[in-house]
């Protein structure tokens, strides 16, 4: 081929992919849930900005809107934080996408490192919503203290089962290196070897990016957008309407990687020979990360807002003991298989 | 970093209880809040705990009555139902019914059966109203559509009724204005059979759904004293256990001739408020389609005495169409007259004094909002902050209506 | 906490995502898709209020029954007053309609005027013959009703909005010449 090496590095191909592709993907994942939502409430949602495309540019509209809309930063904020955490949040929320492979060949980082990848995202999930309880704490406004509050709350509830989960799946798989893991899910997927650990990974993620019913930290009702609510304009897509969402492709891209079997049936070749296997595989990947998000913010229109302090205890109590339930499955499958 | 606890933190309040004393933090639900409406309540809260609820009411203040003794009588109409537009028909329904006994008026038959009706539709107005806004508060925004789209439903049936979506201004004293055309009851009968499928949807969704199950159970508890005692009325009495309903106990309209029931709950929680509003919903429903099947369908709108004042030109027309002009020339007596109907929220009651002249000397209104409020009250301390919203909703709380 | 049990909380949760799926491919839809669409009132609407100059009698009954004082007597050249409605006011109750004794008001079904400048709402008795022209937003709006069949609702098409026509010459009444 004429190209020349480095516009066929794979590294960059998995950049551009995950880039381009994720912001798609958020932009289609918002335009779903508002669409979603919209079919079971007896309407049509967005429709008047591109009738048809269904009202898909509605979201671009908005997101100009942001942009354009003026900076308030308030006078009793603090100011360093106040600016600084929302890119952070971002930036900490689609790192984890970057440290996996899209397909065998196609990836950022390389072997040593690479076998870390899903570990090291898991870990930066973590973090990321710590930056919230920032958030609440640099808008100094007291309802931004008490969401912020509650989300430290919901963070440690939902960080153990979590955790658990992945655990018990590399136990199942007897390995951490995310390629590998796709390969032993060739036939069956992950959620079939240990369905507890799926569904504890589902609750865990709705907990943790605030999807229904937890949606506590920022519960309209009594706390308007709690930690979010002073903030507008780009502060508000890059924290309360994108932040999330991206903070939720990163923990469906782990998650299909780790329980949908990633890009499970198509095995493709090495990079530069096999470059639309591996662009296929990657596309395989993403709709299966596509389709977990969907199931995300499905749940926005048939449930209600949970209370904090049950939520808490469902956490603890049910899906805390799911967890030990997914870990004796995983340990049982550790010793069988 | 040199920060001043004042300026980076939580500002709390010394409250000087028991030994040490606590501190508690003072939050500003409203008027601005997403879920308060225009009302303001100072909440106390120790930790997560609410532990004093002050309202701050007065934001729609209209002076209701006071301008209602400014005008002709029969212009308060349109005024009084925007006390409280979800529950047009039997607000005004208690004011005509208050002039009437002033004036000695009498209602004619069809016009009985058709408030009777209407009144019926009002009350399934306001709950999905109510049922709606109490959804969205515990954050089903799936159950606020379901309302509000069904209640779009409703008033456009009120609108080939009636002639206006939401202000009908449709009941007058002696009678009503208009009569509804024939497609309406045809559609009305479609509707409540769509209205219950979707009740039931409803229901699965907001209250049997776990989640909101749990946000409602066993949430602003109201014990049957404390609710009695607070004068709770409507759906907050009989979610507590009351048995009370104007429409049985002091009968008016033709709700003896329809067979129903009064619905109570005893648990006095969030939830069996909720649940007393959905089955009122399907028993409004019930008595909508018994009236069908009786009512006349012709007759004259006004009872005789009002007919009287109309002239005769306007008379011919009297099955179809009433005209003001007859109310233009009518002047009050020098009496007195009570008007008093159980709307979606509870129980309306006007009293009314005639002057002699087109005017009234005096009105007195009483709204149910304005009487759950300390009902609401009582049932929020001792909750926890997240449940403030689901107790609000439960009491179908209406800051245009309390204020006045 | 006596309550559901969990295999009932399990049901509920899978019955309302079963419904939200359900909707979610098979919508049940209620919109009026509004400048598109129009819902059709038959004709039975409160709206903009016409006037016939020719049978008022200027009894002022009209300006003295509307609840928001929106009507205001403007003196004519032929030294009478005729009724002229503020739309900034008045709130469509129809009473002085109602109320006319020579039907010399005449009620309409127009309902979506808008005004750029407050003067632009304030008729006066030569400009009540002419109905407000609503600025078209496409070119042809349907007028759509909602039927129930079988416990369903359906959008049902019932024609096209057309434009507010001037008031039609007042039929012959009493006219009281000036
Ligand atoms: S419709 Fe009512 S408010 Fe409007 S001008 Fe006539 S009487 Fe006044
Ligand atoms: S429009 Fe009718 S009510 Fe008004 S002044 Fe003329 S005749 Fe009288």
């Amino acid at each position: 081929m004429g190209l020349p090496s480095w516009l066929l590095s794979p590294r960059l191909w998995d950049f551009l992919v995950d880039g381009v592709v994720s912001t798609l993907i958020i932009l289609t994942i918002v335009w779903a849930e508002r669409k979603i939502a919209a079919r079971v409430q007896m309407r049509v949602g967005p429709f008047h900005v591109s009738p048809r495309l269904g009202g898909y540019l509605q979201l671009v509209a908005d997101a100009i809107r942001f942009v354009m809309q003026e900076v308030i930063i308030t006078a009793d904020s603090y100011r360093v934080l106040f600016v600084a955490l929302p890119p952070l949040f971002v930036a900490l929320a689609l790192t984890p996408s970057f440290l996996v492979p899209l397909s065998p060949h196609l990836a950022l980082l390389s072997r040593p490192a690479l076998h870390y990848g899903i570990l090291m995202g898991i870990a930066i999930l973590f973090y990321t919503f710590i930056m919230v309880v920032g958030i609440g704490w640099a808008v100094n406004n007291r309802f931004a203290y008490i969401g912020a509050a509650r989300e430290a709350l919901i963070i440690t509830a939902y960080e153990i089962p979590v955790a658990t989960a992945f655990a018990d799946m590399f136990m199942i798989y007897k390995t951490i290196d995310p390629i590998e893991i796709v390969a032993k899910q060739m036939y069956i997927v992950g959620a079939i070897y240990n369905p507890a650990a799926f569904i504890v990974y589902i609750i865990g993620v709705a907990m943790a990016t605030s999807r229904f019913p937890f949606e506590i930290a920022d519960y309209e009702g009594d706390v308007a957008t709690g930690p979010y609510s002073d903030f507008s304009s780009i502060f508000l897509a890059l924290t309360y309407a994108g932040g999330i969402y991206i903070a939720l492709f990163s923990y469906s891209l782990l998650g299909a990687l780790v329980f949908l079997g990633g890009w499970a049936p198509i095995t493709p070749g090495p990079w530069p020979a096999d470059i639309w296997g591996n662009l296929a595989a990657a596309a395989f990947l993403l709709f299966k990360t596509f389709v977990l998000m969907l199931f995300f913010v499905f749940l926005r229109s048939v449930m209600p807002v949970a209370r904090l302090d049950h939520a808490l205890s469902f956490s603890w109590r049910w899906v805390l003991t799911l967890g030990v339930i997914a870990t004796a499955i995983a340990a049982t499958e550790y010793f069988v298989l | 970093m040199g920060l001043k606890m004042e300026q980076y933190g939580l500002v709390l309040k010394e409250v000087e209880a028991g030994p040490g004393g606590k501190k508690t933090l003072e939050l500003l639900f409203g008027p601005q809040h997403p879920s308060s409406g225009h009302i303001r309540f100072f909440v106390e809260v120790d930790g997560d705990i609410i532990v004093d609820i002050r309202p701050d009411p007065g934001f729609v203040h209209r002076t209701m009555e006071k301008l209602g003794e400014t005008r002709h009588f029969i212009m308060n109409v349109p005024l009084f139902e925007r006390l409280s537009l979800p529950d047009a028909i039997n607000v005004t329904w208690a004011y005509s019914m208050a002039v009437e006994r002033m004036l000695g008026y009498d209602v004619s038959e069809r016009a009985e059966y058709l408030r009777t009706l209407f009144g019926e539709m009002s009350r399934i107005s306001v709950h999905l109203y109510d049922l709606a806004l109490h959804a969205i508060m515990i954050g089903s925004s799936t159950g606020f559509m379901y309302g509000f789209g069904l209640r779009d439903l409703l008033v456009n049936l009120w609108a080939i009724a009636t002639g206006a979506r939401t202000t009908p201004t449709w009941v007058l004293p002696g009678g009503v204005r208009r009569a509804p055309p024939k497609v309406f009851y045809e559609r009305l009968a479609g509707f409540l059979d769509f209205l219950e499928r979707k009740m039931d949807e409803f229901y699965r969704l907001v209250v049997k759904n776990p989640v909101g199950y749990y946000r409602l159970k066993d949430v602003g508890h109201l014990s049957k004293e404390e609710a009695a005692a607070y004068l709770a009325t409507g759906p907050g009495a009989r979610g507590s256990g009351i048995d009370w309903d104007a429409r049985r106990d002091m009968p008016y309209g033709v709700y003896k001739q329809v067979e129903w029931e009064v619905k109570v709950h005893d648990e006095g929680d969030s939830l069996a408020r909720t649940l007393v509003r959905i089955e009122e919903v399907k028993e409004s429903a019930k008595i909508i389609r018994q009236l069908l099947k009786i009512m006349p369908m012709d007759g004259p709108l006004i009872g005789h005495n009002a007919a009287h004042k109309i002239p005769p030109k306007d008379r011919e027309f009297l099955n179809e169409q009433v005209r003001m002009s007859g109310y233009y020339v009518t002047t009050t007596n020098l009496a007195e007259g009570t008007g008093l109907t159980e709307g979606g929220r509870g129980r309306y009651f006007f009293q009314v004094f005639g002057s002699g002249t087109e005017r009234l000397f005096r009105v007195r209104i009483s709204t149910p909002s304005w009487q759950n409020l300390r009902a609401f009250m009582k049932a929020t301390i001792g909750a926890r902050l997240m449940d403030l919203p689901a107790i609000y909703g439960s009491f179908g709380f209406f800051p245009p209506e309390a204020d006045r | 906490m006596a309550g559901q049990k969990l295999g009932e909380a399990i049901k509920a949760v899978l019955d309302v995502i079963g419904l939200g799926l359900k909707y979610t491919i098979k919508p049940e839809r209620l919109t009026i898709y509004y400048p598109y669409e129009a819902p059709d009132y038959m004709g039975r609407i409160r709206g903009w209020i016409g006037l016939w100059t020719e049978r008022c009698t200027s009894c002022m009954i009209c300006a003295r029954i509307c609840p928001t004082n929106a009507i205001k007597m403007y003196l004519e050249k032929n030294g009478r007053r005729y009724p002229g409605i503020d739309y900034g006011r008045c709130i469509m109750c129809h009473y002085c309609i109602d109320a006319c004794p020579t039907y010399a008001l005449y009620p309409t079904e127009i309902r979506d005027f808008a005004f750029y400048k407050h003067e632009d709402m304030i008729y006066t008795p030569d400009m009540m013959r002419k109905p407000p022209q609503v600025p078209k937003l496409v070119p042809e709006v349907v007028k759509v009703v909602h039927e129930y069949r079988n416990g369903k609702v359906v959008k049902l098409r019932v024609g096209k909005l057309e434009e507010p026509k001037p008031l039609p010459p007042a039929p012959s009444v009493p006219v009281v010449e000036s």
